[in-house]
């Protein structure tokens, strides 16, 4: 069982170690999070679907940021 | 030398950057911070030769890679988390310059402030019940079915008993979750993850996050550890404190 004490990270101790989250936990909470938007892609671990992920939407949000910063350049 | 662009961690709210002096980014890149009316942005430097769109659409391909990304984002979100309230942002939150950073706080600031207010004092625990495959039992092999009309009801006998089973885990679980829901600010439940993700053979039936007051984490703990130890049938595992992942939703 994880006993990880927030504070702990404060003075110095790592996260990971003897309670690292797993990453099943981790993606659950990573990808199925945020910012909500059409188009998706889903990643898989073992041949099993894991969690969606809104990887149209990412791809579309860092072109239109890019391509407004390269308009923007001399 | 190749291009960069800005990966966006988190937003916090009273961060006091220098708690941040020496954290790494990606491939060993500083943390810093992009501060924008009140609002902080944790950044750091990634080359668009890996967090470009192209290499992006490959990368997030490959499992390896989005473990690194996962462990490191998460990594970073716990040493802010750990000095400041913060939303973490959802992995792969790429900007081209500090602008475009101010700009994304800007067009997230009304949910931002939200999220930050719901989640300021508190953290994220998760509460998993399983339940051991068919622990109702098969018909012992060593009686074998005397006829066929006995091997069909012994057949419906058993599937019965694993719908009796699969019915209480489920009232088990909606039991254990309306408990952490009343020791809790808020709560979610996920979906239940397969177990050929968790690797084990217990079938899944709450994958329940939690906020917490950080005041209150004992009672929490104790509250479902007791629950646990009411229903014998299943297993009760209690994980955490997180940072608030689940209750950071932006929508």
């Amino acid at each position: 069982m994880s006993d990880i004490d927030l504070h702990a990270t404060a003075t110095g101790l790592q996260p990971t170690g003897a309670g690292q989250v797993s990453l099943v936990d981790l993606l659950d909470r990573l990808l199925g999070t945020g910012v909500v938007l059409s188009g998706e892609v889903l990643i898989s671990l073992a041949g099993v679907d894991l969690v969606e992920i809104r990887l149209n939407a990412l791809l579309t949000s860092v072109r239109a940021d890019m391509a407004r910063h390269e308009g923007a350049a001399p | 030398m190749s291009a960069t662009a800005r990966y966006m961690f988190a937003v916090a709210r009273d961060l006091d950057v220098a708690q941040l002096s020496g954290a790494r980014g990606f491939q060993g890149a500083a943390l810093e911070t992009v501060e924008h009316e009140g609002l902080a942005a944790v950044v750091c430097d990634v080359d668009l030769a890996e967090f470009g769109e192209e290499p992006l659409i490959r990368n997030l391909e490959d499992l390896d890679w989005v473990e690194h990304v996962a462990r490191t984002h998460n990594d970073v979100v716990w040493r802010v988390a750990a000095v400041s309230t913060c939303a973490p942002l959802r992995l792969v939150t790429v900007c081209a310059d500090d602008e475009s950073v101010r700009d994304k706080v800007d067009s997230l600031r009304s949910g931002l402030e939200g999220v930050l207010d719901r989640i300021e004092g508190r953290q994220e625990w998760s509460v998993k019940v399983l339940v051991a495959p068919r622990s109702g039992g098969e018909p012992s092999p060593d009686t074998p079915a005397t006829s066929g009309a006995d091997y069909l009801r012994r057949k419906r006998e058993a599937s019965d008993r694993r719908r009796d089973l699969s019915v209480d885990a489920m009232r088990i679980a909606r039991e254990v979750h309306d408990l952490a829901h009343a020791h809790a600010v808020a709560s979610r439940r996920l979906a239940p993850q397969d177990p050929r993700l968790t690797g084990r053979p217990e079938a899944m039936v709450l994958n329940g996050a939690y906020l917490v007051e950080a005041d209150a984490r004992d009672a929490f703990e104790a509250a479902v550890h007791a629950a646990g130890e009411q229903h014998p049938a299943v297993t009760v595992e209690v994980e955490g404190p997180w940072p608030a992942y689940s209750f950071a939703v932006l929508e």
